[in-house]
Parts: C-alpha cells; structure tokens; sequence
C-alpha cells in the first residue's frame, strides 16, 4: 500500500503544567490509521483517552511529537487554520450529543456546512440527505427535546457526516444510551464503515472495541496495546506490541 | 464556498442565533434593553422640545425683520454689564432720523421708534399697560408687520401731529370685544387721556419669548413727542434692500460717526442692533440645554450599556458549551466574537429603536397637548439609533471577546 496514513502520530506528547508538577497525558505515542478503518480507542479514565481525543480532532496540539492528519502536520498552524481542518476533516460525535436545544435537528446538522459558507439550499439538501441516511427522514423538524436518545445521538451523527470529512471521531457515543439503544448507534457506525468511513471509536468498553477490527489500548499515557479489537480488548494485562 | 459566501452564511446563522437567544429569555431581554430606551427617549424627547422651541422662536423673530438694522445706543441682549456705558451715551434721536433720511442711499426705510407704556380706553373698556409706539410713515417697511384693516400712519399724519392711531390686534379686540377690525376704525380711543382717532388694525403677530407682540398702538412719533416728551431715547429701524444689509451697516455707521461728531480713531457711541443677536443669545441658552439633556441621556446609555454588557457575560456562561461545540465544528474566533457582538448589537438596536419610538411618541404628545412645539427630524432618530448601536458594540465588544477566547476542549467540558 503506497496510499500515506490519514492519521499519523510519531511520539506525540502532551504535558500539563498544573502548578509545579508536569503532568505527562500523552507520552510518546505513536501510530497511523488508515482511511477506511475503524478504529478503537480503550482505556480507563485517566489513560490518556481524552487528551489523544482532542488532539486527533485538532482542538488541541501536541507539545511534543509529530501529529499529521492528511499528510499535513498540525504542529504551528494557527487557530483559525486548525478550526478550518476539524471542519473539513473531522466528524465530531460526542458523548452527551452537543445539540443546540432551540434548534431543529435540520439546523444542528446543518451547522457545519454554515461555517464552510455552503449556500442555504445546499446546506438544507445535504443535511437532509444525511438525516435520512441515519434513518431520521421523518425527524427533520424536531427540536432535540422532542427525540429521544437514540434519535438525539442520529442527528449528532448525521452532523458528524454532513462534511464528508475524512475521519469521525466517536468519544463515548454510547455511553448517555440504553444498551439496546446503544447496541444501535454502535451497529449505525458499522453501517457507515462498511460504507467506507474512517471511524475512530473512544470507548472504556471492552465490550464495544473487542468488536473493531482494531483498537489501541491506553495506559498511562502511552499505547500498551494496538491490534486486533477481540485481542486488544481481552487483554487482562498490559502486552507492548512492537 | 468564498469567503464572503461564508461571512455571509456565518452572519446570517449570527443573527439567527441572537434572535432565537434572545427570544427565549424574553424577560430578561426587556429589562436589558430598558435602559436603552428610556436613554434613547430622553434624548429624542429632549432634542425635539429644543428643536422645535427653535423653529418657533425663529419663525416668531422674523417679525423683527431680517434685513433691518436698529440703532440705539444699547447693545441689545447684552448682559456684560456694560449698562452704564451704554447709560452714558448720547440719546439717538431726530438727528440722526434726519441724517439717514437725508443722505442714505442704500436703506429701503427708515422709521423712528420711540415708547411708553400707557393705558388705553374706550368707554368702560380699558388696557392699563400697552405698548405705545410713535413711530414714521415707513415703519411697517423698516420694521415688518401687516394690517389686517384700515391704513396706516402716513406723511400727513406726522406734519400736522395728527390723533391717528392703528391698534395692535390685542388691544383692539380687548378695547371692542366680537367687533371685526373694519368695525373698529373710525371709533374713538383715549391714549394716557388724549383722543385719538383708529385709523388701522394690525394682524396678530403672536408671542416672542412670552411677550405678546400684540398689546400695543403705534401713533405718530411727532405726535409722541408733543404727548409724552421728545426726550425719550428711541430707536430707528433701517430696513435694507434684500442682500445688502452689510452695505446699509457700513452706511450707517458713516453716516451716524459724521452726525454724531466721533472723533476718528474713537469707537462708535451707537450700536446697529439686528435680530440675529436675539438668535445668538437665545441659540447658546438651547445649546446648554442640549448639553443637560445629551449628558443625562449619556449616562443612561451608560447606565444601559453596563447592563447589556451584564447579560452577555451571563450568556457566554450559560453558553460556554454550545460555544466550544461550534468551534469544535469549525468555527472561528472571530466567528464566535461577531455571534456575541450581533447579539448585544440586536439588543442594543431594539431598544434604540423603542426608545425612538417612544421619544417620538412624547414629543408628539407634547406638541399635541401643551404649547410646546416638538419637533422630530430624522437626524434625532439617526442619533438615537447610532448611539444605541454605538453602546451595544462597546459594551458587548468585552463579553464577546471572552467567549471568542474560550479554549474549546475546556469549553466542551464545562458544565
């Protein structure tokens, strides 16, 4: 495969300094992931999940290390150059669903395109072509307290897509639902890497990433495990991989 | 997908979100605004009053007439205290009458005024105190002023010292109450005791700083002077042709230096008064009270203002979340910064725009209801409008800067 990497870290760090001890979140961490994956992300809270999170989604850079998404190296670009890369490249999916509560589901999905400067009718024809492609064809006018959770967590989904950005970065998105509403969201994912996604999944459970075909393991701040997700998630204890 | 295609869209969602914000906190919206529109109202309101006091008052000094000079030998509305060097100057009088009358070329009319305060009767009906006036020929030329009947004084009258008189409109509706100005000439008055004959009625004239311009008689001066003394100071009202009224004062003040003998090099012992003094003085007492009324207004904009910028703040909190999602999503600093800055602008505008309204609306009423004459120009409601955004965008400026520096991981985080 000549294809480059869509994501590549090469021992990224990210250390705090909280009062006058460094925090170490992110210590030399390092791997690629390549378009069309799916990839999940584990580890107890405190490994490190969230800060790796915010800086494959380019809210956040690295203070050390190379982090490079698309082939482009985020380290040095300005914040309005890093606000336009999460709106062309990232697909965000959180975990508490971040709608904008006075606002129709249309319009939440249609948020990103607005600050793409897409003109109103396009906006409107794309995100509803995404809200039916999560199954919300009848939801489109809805504000987010008259859906339910599932249905909440298909509009923040389909506002992740609405870009076609290269890669969706899912933080817990299962983690405000019911199991069997869950298992839904989790099985829509799969649809949409079976439609050639690239899927990033941080997940703490076991359960979730033992179903990817890859997931990377977190302690510590550093990678302890990156293969396949049923070995990865087994894992009782930790195992470097080369 | 150009930039301005994004501005666009962005200010467009911007102004969205405002509208949908601040509608869904209605009450607390209001209240913010309110200082904004009673600062707004008070400046419209106060700027009207000011502003139609003037037109009246200009439109009543016309009666004085634009383009004639008064000789006397007081400054008119001077109040340096320089009285009694006025006080000390030789009276104006029929010399200098004679002097004008003989060798003006440029003025259009001369009159000499000279008065008392006399009473008038006919009958049982009485005026204890009107102005009485002798005056020339030509005064209604020098001076302005319209008869609604009869004639006026003419050459005759004065060689032979006649007991003509014409009535302001005042006295003779008080001296012959319900009779038409035809109906009182001929009739028969006693001014200070002395007969005199109505020969013409003035139209009303009105008011001029709360005088009445119409509770007065003119007769002829030579008559005054044999009556009431002809050691009285008066005055002459010179009437220039139209666009000439510097020339005239040049004549004049020639003329008048050569009649009353002052030495070259000394400074004029007469002054050549004219209307637009009134205007000067009575245009600086308005201007302080623009100057009370816009600095009233200013700190109530200020007032406002602190309050607007109050309620961002509180909404950039309540907001921190949706804030780090729509940078999550893409947007920009200073995309967020317009968001808020739209936003206080929105409230800022809208309470401009009542406070206008409202303004409008007391100035009318009191135009309506009271003898003041309000009046609205649209410069008011550019000022009002302007300062009220003016007030949004400083006073927003700060929260919306805050919100636009919000760090979004931790903006996300926030609970």
């Amino acid at each position: 495969m000549n294809a480059p990497p869509l994501l590549s870290l090469a021992d990224v760090a990210r250390h705090y300094q909280v009062g006058s001890e460094r925090v170490r979140a992110l210590d030399g961490v390092s791997f690629e992931v390549d378009r069309g994956s799916w990839v999940a992300v584990v580890g107890q809270s405190g490994s490190g999940k969230s800060t790796l999170m915010n800086i494959l989604g380019c809210l956040d850079t690295p203070t050390a290390g190379t982090y490079r998404i698309g082939g482009r190296d985020v380290r040095g670009l300005a914040d309005d150059a890093l606000a336009d890369l999460r709106n062309r490249e990232i697909g965000f999916v959180f975990q508490t669903f971040h709608l904008l509560p006075r606002s129709s589901a249309l319009a939440n999905v249609e948020l990103p395109l607005v600050y793409r400067g897409v003109p109103r009718r396009e906006r409107r024809e794309r995100a509803e072509a995404a809200l039916r492609s999560v199954g919300l064809a009848d939801r489109m006018r809805h504000r987010p307290n008259e859906l339910s959770g599932g249905q909440r967590q298909r509009v923040a989904i389909a506002r992740a897509l609405v870009g076609d950005p290269s890669l969706v970065l899912a933080d817990e998105p299962t983690g405000n639902l019911d199991s069997a509403t869950g298992e839904e969201i989790f099985h829509l994912l799969g649809a949409l890497h079976a439609r050639g996604h690239t899927i990033l999944l941080v997940t703490h459970e076991p359960r979730l990433a033992s179903r990817c075909p890859r997931a990377i393991r977190l302690m510590d701040g550093r990678v302890v495990a990156d293969g396949p997700g049923r070995e990865v998630a087994q894992l009782g204890v930790p195992a470097v991989t080369p | 997908m150009s930039r301005s295609g994004r501005r666009r869209a962005e200010l467009q969602e911007s102004l969205g979100i405002a509208l949908s914000a601040l509608g869904s906190h209605r009450l607390r919206t209001a209240l913010t605004a309110l200082g904004i529109v009673i600062g707004v109202a008070t400046v419209i309101a106060i700027v009207a009053i000011v502003q139609g006091l003037d037109r009246s008052f200009e439109s009543q000094i016309q009666g004085l007439g634009a383009q004639t000079l008064y000789v006397s030998r007081y400054r008119w509305m001077d109040v340096s205290g320089d009285w009694w060097k006025y006080r000390n100057r030789r009276p104006v009088g029929e010399r200098e009458y004679r002097a004008i009358v003989r060798e003006s070329r440029v003025a259009a009319a001369v009159s000499p005024v000279v008065s008392v305060s006399a009473a008038v009767a006919s009958g049982e009906r009485s005026v204890s105190r009107a102005q009485t006036s002798g005056v020339g020929a030509d005064y209604l030329a020098a001076s302005g002023g319209a008869l609604a009947a009869g004639r006026f004084l003419v050459g005759s009258d004065l060689e032979v010292t006649s007991r003509s008189t014409v009535l302001g409109a005042d006295v003779a509706d008080r001296l012959f109450p319900g009779a038409s100005p035809e109906a009182v000439l001929g009739r028969r008055v006693l001014v200070a005791g002395h007969p005199f004959s109505v020969v013409g009625v003035m139209e009303r004239r009105g008011h001029l700083l709360g005088l009445a311009l119409d509770n007065n008689l003119f007769v002829p001066y030579t008559t005054f002077g044999q009556l009431f003394g002809s050691w009285r100071p008066m005055f002459l009202a010179v009437a220039a042709p139209p666009g000439r009224l510097l020339d005239l004062d040049d004549e004049l003040t020639g003329i008048l230096r050569r009649a009353r003998q002052v030495p070259p090099g000394r400074p004029d012992d007469f002054v050549l008064n004219r209307q637009e003094q009134f205007l000067r003085v009575y245009r600086g007492l308005t201007r302080a009270l623009y100057g009370v009324a816009v600095s009233v207004g200013l700190v109530t904009l200020l007032v406002g203002g602190i309050g607007i910028m109050n309620v961002m703040l509180v909404s950039v909190r309540e907001r921190t979340q949706e804030i780090g999602l729509r940078r999550a999503l893409g947007a920009r600093r200073s995309t967020i910064l317009w968001q808020f800055v739209v936003e206080a602008l929105a409230v800022a505008l809208g309470g401009g725009a009542l406070g206008t309204a409202l303004g409008l609306a007391i100035a009318e009423g009191l135009s309506l209801y009271t003898p003041l004459a309000a009046v609205a120009e649209p410069s008011a409601v550019a000022l009002g409008l302007g300062f009220s955004a003016l007030t949004g965008l400083v006073f927003g400026s700060w929260p919306a800067w805050r919100a636009a520096r919000l760090d979004p991981v931790e903006a996300l985080r926030y609970e």
